[in-house]
């Protein structure tokens, strides 16, 4: 057990050796170069990322500036972290097999050549980037390094490279029977609904039922459907602002798809498009009007950023549920208990809806509103450390000592720097590492969601008060 | 042919063609993005968040916002760097008259004082570079014998430059230096577009890739069939 996060020359020297390995279902068998080539010249061929990849190829500078951005490469110093170092491996391919320069360059001089080797490095360290895009922040010329990470992942997994994890939840949601990454059937689901009823009735003392199947309402919820099993407590903060806010009889949850969940993001246009459209289908069979989105970065940024792009007719708007409730907040819709929240609390930016997103102030604003005792980590926001589990990576469980050791290790050192008690993660991926490496660095706080907390706070007429509850919990607790 | 036939070649035909490489170069390497953008992107392209993509490219203009530790000195630096190489070889009293007598353009000109200090700190600037470069071992990890030779390159111009303007610190003559500045300076010219200093305008499309990130509808589907037939599985 280490003894602390904190990053030295030793523990660089010592973490530089640590390979990444994950399980691959089918490992390529025959040529892989020769798939591979064949593999990108297909993508090449009928996506657009040309432009962007000639104008990379030209104009990386190589001037070093991206590298002590990344937690990865900060963690090991090991050059083949540096994040122009791993772009440039899918760059060299392309600029040698895919433009003329290249082709004549290899001509005249010994140039590049893709071997077995350089297919070894790629699958590694693709999934040593977490896809963060922290490094694109520091990059002058502005290079997409997540946007790299993502289109090597894509080309590997076209021939089988990819963890084994990912695809067998994407394989799941697409063509098994449960049609969600995590094998719940819908009886579960309609159990667990009951569940989380009798919970909050215990709670709350007041009776909600769960809408399921409901027509024509303004809002149709996903989560991770992971949530439904593991994260009762953001579930029940979701239910009671909708209460308290007045909306129950204006959303629901669709039985023919119930997971936000969306891995095409980390690895595959081709199932990011899919499940994208398996997601509006259902808001289309239920005649919804809007697609709401509870705690989860990367399903909140691949629903709103790509419901647009591949929903055509069906593009409904996407709203997190984080707006929802800032926006109850600020209409007074729903109001705060000031007074519950004692503890020091600070937020998690989840890479997906900070850096790459538009959600970095609206869940402060709510903390602000009910938690005398917020902190911030230096830097946050969309500066924000990644937490290690990012890009899929979290669901990777063989990779778990990677992902203590050197991804999540610069998050660590933050979190034990903040001296917080409370850290707030309103993502199911960000909350998952970050609940190990507290444990692992056995860090004194608690890792919750952000409507985790806001359950505790929430004045709801005709229900028992903050105050009632928190005596109430407290006994329960003894 | 003597050498001052050679320097008016090198100040007349020579500069008037390798100048016009570089800009049809680099304008090739515009007209490309900005057609492959329109016929990819489409009607997407209207919906983009320009503002912030301006605002983004813009905030680079003058680095201090993205100077973070580990950065700082790197960027100072380059910040010089770059400054010197835009201001003087375009507002240098001299270049003023061959902007004038080639191309039509009048420009204002710096005062010689102000254009030898930013030549000074240009040419300390690229030494600086080189010296990360060569002795920065996460540096030289990165670098291959392009990344040198360009500061090199860079480095040609300024150097005989100064020194063909100072007898006191010039060891040939004036012509050969003359000739020297000239001809590196062409040679540059013509690399510009061909490599990474093509950057000079590339670096906007560089940023843009929140655009590129508007994939295109179907293409997923294409390539799996092309890849594993029209029953592709996961
Ligand atoms: S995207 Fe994140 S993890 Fe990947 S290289 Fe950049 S900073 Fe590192
Ligand atoms: S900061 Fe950008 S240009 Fe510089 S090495 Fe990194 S990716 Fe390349």
């Amino acid at each position: 057990m280490p003894e602390t996060p904190e990053i030295t020359a030793a523990t660089q020297r010592t973490l530089q050796g640590q390979r990444l390995k994950y399980y691959i279902e089918n490992e390529p068998a025959g040529d892989r170069v020769d798939q591979f080539l064949r593999a990108f010249a297909a993508v090449l061929e009928f996506s657009d990322y040309r432009p962007l990849l000639d104008s990379y190829c030209t104009s990386s500078a190589k001037c070093n500036r991206c590298a002590v951005s990344c937690p990865v490469y900060l963690a090991t110093g090991d050059p083949r972290d540096i994040p122009c170092y791993r772009t440039n491996l899918l760059l060299d391919i392309y600029r040698r097999y895919f433009t003329i320069g290249g082709a004549v360059e290899a001509r005249f001089s010994r140039s590049f050549e893709l071997t077995d080797d350089v297919i070894d490095d790629m699958l590694e360290v693709f999934y040593r980037c977490t896809a963060c895009r922290r490094c694109t922040r520091s990059c002058p010329m502005g290079v997409d390094h997540g946007l790299i990470t993502r289109l090597g992942r894509y080309a590997l997994s076209l021939i089988g490279i990819v963890p084994k994890a990912l695809q067998v939840s994407v394989r799941e949601q697409l063509e098994g029977d449960t049609h969600n990454t995590s094998k719940v059937p819908k009886e579960a689901l309609m159990n667990t609904l009951e569940f989380l009823s009798e919970e909050l009735e215990d709670i709350l003392g007041v009776t909600m039922t769960f809408p399921v199947d409901q027509t024509d309402r303004d809002y149709v919820f996903y989560c991770a459907v992971s949530d439904y099993l593991m994260e009762p407590e953001t579930l029940m903060g979701n239910a009671a602002v909708l209460y308290a806010a007045g909306d129950w009889d204006k959303w629901t949850i669709g039985t023919g798809n119930y997971d936000g969940i969306n891995y095409g993001l980390f690895y595959s246009d081709w199932h990011l498009e899919n499940i994208i459209k398996r997601l509006v289908a259902e808001v289309t069979r239920l005649r919804g009007r809007n697609v709401l989105i509870g705690e989860c970065g990367h399903a909140s940024r691949s629903a709103h950023d790509f419901v647009p792009v591949f929903g055509g007719k069906e593009a409904y708007p996407v709203v997190s549920f984080i707006e929802y409730t800032l926006d109850c907040i600020r209409k007074k819709r729903i109001t705060l208990n000031p007074d519950i929240i004692t503890e020091r609390v600070t937020y998690h930016d989840p890479c997906n809806i900070a850096r790459s997103g538009w959600i970095v102030e609206q869940p402060r604003d709510i903390l602000r509103s009910f938690v005398k005792n917020f902190v911030d980590m230096v830097p946050h926001g969309q500066e924000n450390y990644c937490c290690g589990g990012g890009g899929g990576l979290v669901s990777v469980d063989e990779i778990h000592d990677f992902r203590m050791e050197i991804g999540g290790r610069v998050k660590a050192e933050q979190l034990q720097k903040v001296h917080a008690d409370i850290v707030i993660a309103p993502c199911a991926n960000c909350k998952k590492q970050l609940k190990e490496l507290v444990e692992y660095y056995e860090l004194p706080c608690k890792v919750m969601g952000l409507h985790d907390l806001i359950l505790k706070a929430i004045e709801i007429p005709g229900a028992k008060s903050p105050a009632e509850r928190a005596e109430e919990a407290a006994l329960l607790a003894v | 042919m003597s050498v001052h036939d050679w320097i008016d070649f090198a100040k007349g035909p020579l500069f008037a063609f390798t100048f016009l490489v570089m800009v049809l170069g680099l304008l090739r390497h515009v007209i490309i993005q900005v057609s492959s953008l329109i016929t990819g992107k489409g009607r997407r392209l209207r919906s983009a968040p320009w503002r912030r993509i301006i605002a983004d490219a813009l905030s680079w203009v003058i680095p201090i916002r993205h100077m973070t530790r580990g950065t700082v000195i790197f960027s100072v630096v380059s910040f010089l760097f770059h400054i010197g190489i835009i201001l003087v070889p375009v507002l240098l009293i001299d270049h003023i008259v061959m902007w004038e007598e080639q191309l039509g353009i009048d420009l204002p000109a710096i005062g010689r004082g102000l254009a030898d200090v930013l030549t000074l700190f240009t040419i300390a600037a690229i030494l600086v570079l080189l010296g990360f470069r060569i002795f920065g071992s996460r540096q030289r990890s990165m670098s291959s014998r392009i990344d040198y030779l360009l500061l090199v390159m860079i480095l040609l111009p300024f150097a005989s430059g100064y020194a063909a303007g100072h007898a006191n610190v010039n060891p040939l003559s004036w012509e050969a230096m003359m000739l020297t500045h000239l001809l590196s300076a062409e040679v540059l010219f013509v690399l510009v577009p061909f490599t990474k200093l093509a950057h000079i305008v590339l670096f906007f499309f560089d940023r843009i890739s929140g655009l590129h990130w508007q994939l295109r509808p179907g293409a997923g589907d294409k390539v799996a069939h092309a890849l594993f037939g029209e029953e592709a599985k996961v």
